[in-house]
C-alpha cells in the first residue's frame, strides 16, 4: 500500500529522489557532535514559531492592558504558564547558542572563502534574532517593558543625522504611547519572523553550495595546501545527513528542550509588576543579554562622548563581526595555526562574560 | 510570430527591460503607501497641554534644598487614544526661595532618578548618572543638567506643560 503511494507520487513529481537528495547533504565525519549547534537553532526556532502563535490567543499589545494578558496566560489559561515559559526560555536558549554556534564557526574559521555569505546571512539571523528578544522584553507591558522601550528609543536618537526621526517613527510619536506597543507587536510578530523564516533557507541553501566545512580535523589527510580552495571542500570522510547527522540533531534538541521544559514548568515566566509612572524608587532592568551593552552605556559622560556609547562603538563592533570573513582573509583553519584570531576570539568571549557579570550593577562614578 | 530571445539578442535585451520596469513600478507603487504609512508620525503635532500642579502658597513652605515629588497628569491624545499620562514634578526651592520644576526623568537615556537624601543627591538606577539638587550633573554619563518643565504661574496656581524647556529636540517627556 504504502509502496503504491509512493510509486503514484514518483511517477508525478519524483518525490522519492527528491527526498534522497535533500537527505543525502554529505556532512564531515568526525565532528559530528560540534556540528549540531546550527540544527538546533532552527529547531528552537520552530519552537518559538508554534508557541509564540498560540500565545496570541489570548495576548493583547495594548500598553497597560498587555501586562494583564500575560498575567492571565500565566495564571489563568490552563497550562498557559508552561506555554510561556517555553517561549521565553527557548527564547533565552537561542540567544545563548546562537553565541555557541558562532564561536564554532569562528574557531574552525569556517567563514573563510569560499564561506563568506553564510557567515553574513548568520549575522542577519543574529541580528535579528537579538532585536526578536528585545521586543519580546517591551511586549509583557510590564515596568520593564515600559523603560527598556524608553532607554532604547533614546538610544537611537543619538544616531548621527536621522536619530531624531528613528525615534519618533519607532514610538510612532514623540511619545512612548498605545502606537508603540503595536508597532513593536507588528515587529516582533510578523516582521522579524519573516525575516527569520526567509534567511534560514538561504543559510542552509548557501551551505549545500559551497559543502559543509566543519573543523580543521576533518582535513588532516589532504595533500592539498591549505591556500588551495578546494582544500576545504572535500573533506577525508562525510557521512549522508540522513540519518547520521540528524540522528545527533535530534539527540542535542531532546536534551535542550528537556532542560528549556524544566526551566517553563519549575521557573516559569516572571511578569512583574505593571508599570507606575509614578513610582519613585524603581530602578529598571534589561534582560541579561542585553547587559554587556547596558556596561557599555555606563562610560563614556558628557555630551560630546555619548555617541560613543549609543553608537560609535557598537556599531564599530557590530560592522567589524559582519565583515570578519573579508577583514581575516588568511587561509589557515585550524585555531592552532593561527594564534591572533583564537586568542582575540577568547578575549572578546571573556569580556562579553564579564561586561555581563558587571553590567546588572549600577555604575557609582568616583566623583561624589 | 515574434522571436524568441534566444533567436534575437535585442529581442531578449527587450524583454529583460520590460520586466525589470514591471518589477519598479511595482516596488515602488507599493513602497510610496508603505512609507508614508511609517513616516506618518514624522508629521504629526504633539498634544500639548497644561496640567494643574497646585498652589504657589502651599510651596511656599516646603524645605529649602529637598526635593518635593508632585505627580501632575496630562490629559492627551496619543494616535487613535486619549489618555492620561502621570508624571512626576520634583520641586525644588532653592536658598533666595526661588522655585525649580524638574522632570524626574534623566537626561542620559530617561530612567526615573531617585532623590538619595543621605548624598542630597538625585542618582539614576540605570548607568549611574547623578545630579545635585539643582539639576546639575555631578557624576555619570548624563550629557546636560535636568529638564525643567515648561511652567507658568496663574491665578496663585502652577501650572506645568508637558514639554521640557530649552529642548530643542524634544527628547524625554
Ligand atoms: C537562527 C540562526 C541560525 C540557524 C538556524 C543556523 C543554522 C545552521 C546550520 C543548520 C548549519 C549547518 C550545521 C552546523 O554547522 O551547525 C549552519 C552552519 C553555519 N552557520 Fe549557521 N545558523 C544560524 C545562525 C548563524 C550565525 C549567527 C552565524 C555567524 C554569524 C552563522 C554562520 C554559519 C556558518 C559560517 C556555517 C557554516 C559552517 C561550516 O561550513 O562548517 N550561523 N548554520
Ligand atoms: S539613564 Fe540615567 S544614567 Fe543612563
Amino acid at each position: 500500500m504504502l509502496k503504491k503511494i509512493q510509486n503514484w507520487f514518483d511517477e508525478r513529481i519524483g518525490l522519492t529522489e527528491l527526498i534522497n537528495e535533500f537527505n543525502g547533504e554529505r556532512i564531515p565525519r568526525r565532528g559530528g557532535w560540534a556540528y549540531t549547534f546550527g540544527s538546533l537553532l532552527a529547531f528552537l526556532f520552530t519552537v518559538q514559531v508554534t508557541t509564540g502563535i498560540f500565545l496570541l490567543f489570548y495576548y493583547v499589545p495594548y500598553f497597560p492592558m498587555a501586562r494583564n494578558a500575560t498575567y492571565y496566560i500565566k495564571h489563568h489559561v490552563f497550562l498557559g504558564n508552561i506555554l510561556l515559559g517555553i517561549h521565553l526560555w527557548a527564547a533565552f536558549t537561542m540567544i545563548f547558542f546562537l553565541l555557541v554556534h558562532m564561536s564554532r564557526v569562528y574557531f574552525s574559521g569556517a567563514y573563510k572563502k569560499p564561506r563568506e555569505l553564510q557567515w553574513i546571512v548568520g549575522m542577519v539571523l543574529f541580528s535579528v534574532v537579538v532585536v526578536l528578544g528585545l521586543t519580546g522584553y517591551m511586549l509583557i507591558g510590564n515596568e520593564n517593558s515600559w523603560w527598556t522601550i524608553n532607554v532604547l528609543t533614546n538610544v537611537a536618537s543619538h544616531t548621527p543625522i536621522i536619530g531624531g526621526f528613528l525615534r519618533i517613527v519607532v514610538r510612532g510619536g514623540t511619545e512612548t504611547s498605545v502606537l508603540t506597543m503595536q508597532h513593536i507587536f507588528a515587529v516582533h510578530v510578523w516582521l522579524l519572523p519573516i525575516v527569520v523564516i526567509l534567511f534560514i533557507p538561504i543559510h542552509l541553501f548557501l551551505i549545500r553550495k559551497t559543502g559543509h566545512q566543519g573543523m580543521a580535523l576533518e582535513y588532516k589527510n589532504s595533500k592539498l595546501p591549505d591556500d588551495d580552495i578546494n582544500k576545504w571542500k572535500h573533506p577525508d570522510a562525510t557521512v549522508p545527513f540522513f540519518p547520521d547527522q540528524f540522528y545527533k540533531d535530534m539527540i542535542i534538541s531532546l536534551a535542550v528542550f528537556a532542560v528549556v521544559y524544566i526551566l517553563a514548568v519549575v521557573y516559569g515566566a516572571a511578569i512583574g509588576p505593571m508599570y507606575r509612572p509614578l513610582a519613585l524608587n524603581f530602578a529598571p532592568e534589561a534582560d541579561w543579554y542585553f547587559l554587556a551593552n547596558e556596561e557599555l552605556l555606563k562610560y563614556f559622560p558628557g555630551h560630546g562622548l555619548i555617541i560613543f556609547s549609543t553608537f560609535l562603538v557598537p556599531t564599530i563592533g557590530f560592522a567589524i563581526l559582519f565583515a570578519l570573513p573579508f577583514i581575516d582573509r588568511g587561509h589557515e583553519r585550524s585555531p592552532f595555526k593561527r594564534p591572533a584570531a583564537t586568542v582575540l576570539g577568547i578575549l572578546f568571549l571573556l569580556l562579553l562574560v564579564y561586561l555581563t557579570l558587571i553590567g546588572g550593577e549600577p555604575k557609582a562614578p568616583a566623583t561624589v | 510570430m515574434t522571436k524568441s530571445s534566444e533567436e534575437s539578442p535585442s529581442r531578449r535585451t527587450f524583454m529583460m527591460v520590460v520586466i525589470g520596469l514591471i518589477s519598479a513600478v511595482i516596488g515602488v507603487a507599493l513602497a510610496i503607501p508603505i512609507l508614508g504609512e511609517v513616516l506618518s508620525p514624522l508629521f504629526k503635532k504633539r498634544d500639548i497641554v497644561w496640567s494643574k500642579l497646585g498652589k504657589v502658597n502651599d510651596l511656599a513652605n516646603i524645605t529649602p534644598l529637598t526635593p518635593k515629588f508632585i505627580p501632575v497628569y496630562f490629559r492627551v491624545k496619543e494616535g487613535w487614544t486619549v489618555n492620561t499620562l502621570p508624571r512626576q514634578v520634583m520641586v525644588v526651592k532653592d536658598i533666595t526661595g526661588k522655585f525649580y520644576f524638574f522632570s524626574n526623568q534623566c537626561t542620559h537615556l530617561g530612567c526615573p532618578l531617585h532623590w538619595i537624601p543621605a548624598r542630597q543627591k538625585f542618582m539614576c538606577p540605570c548607568h549611574g548618572g547623578m545630579f545635585n539638587v539643582l539639576g546639575k550633573v555631578v557624576g555619570g554619563p548624563p550629557p546636560r543638567p535636568l529638564y525643567v518643565w515648561v511652567h507658568k504661574i496663574e491665578n496663585g496656581t502652577v501650572l506645568i506643560q508637558n514639554k521640557f524647556v530649552d529642548n530643542p529636540k524634544e527628547r524625554g517627556v
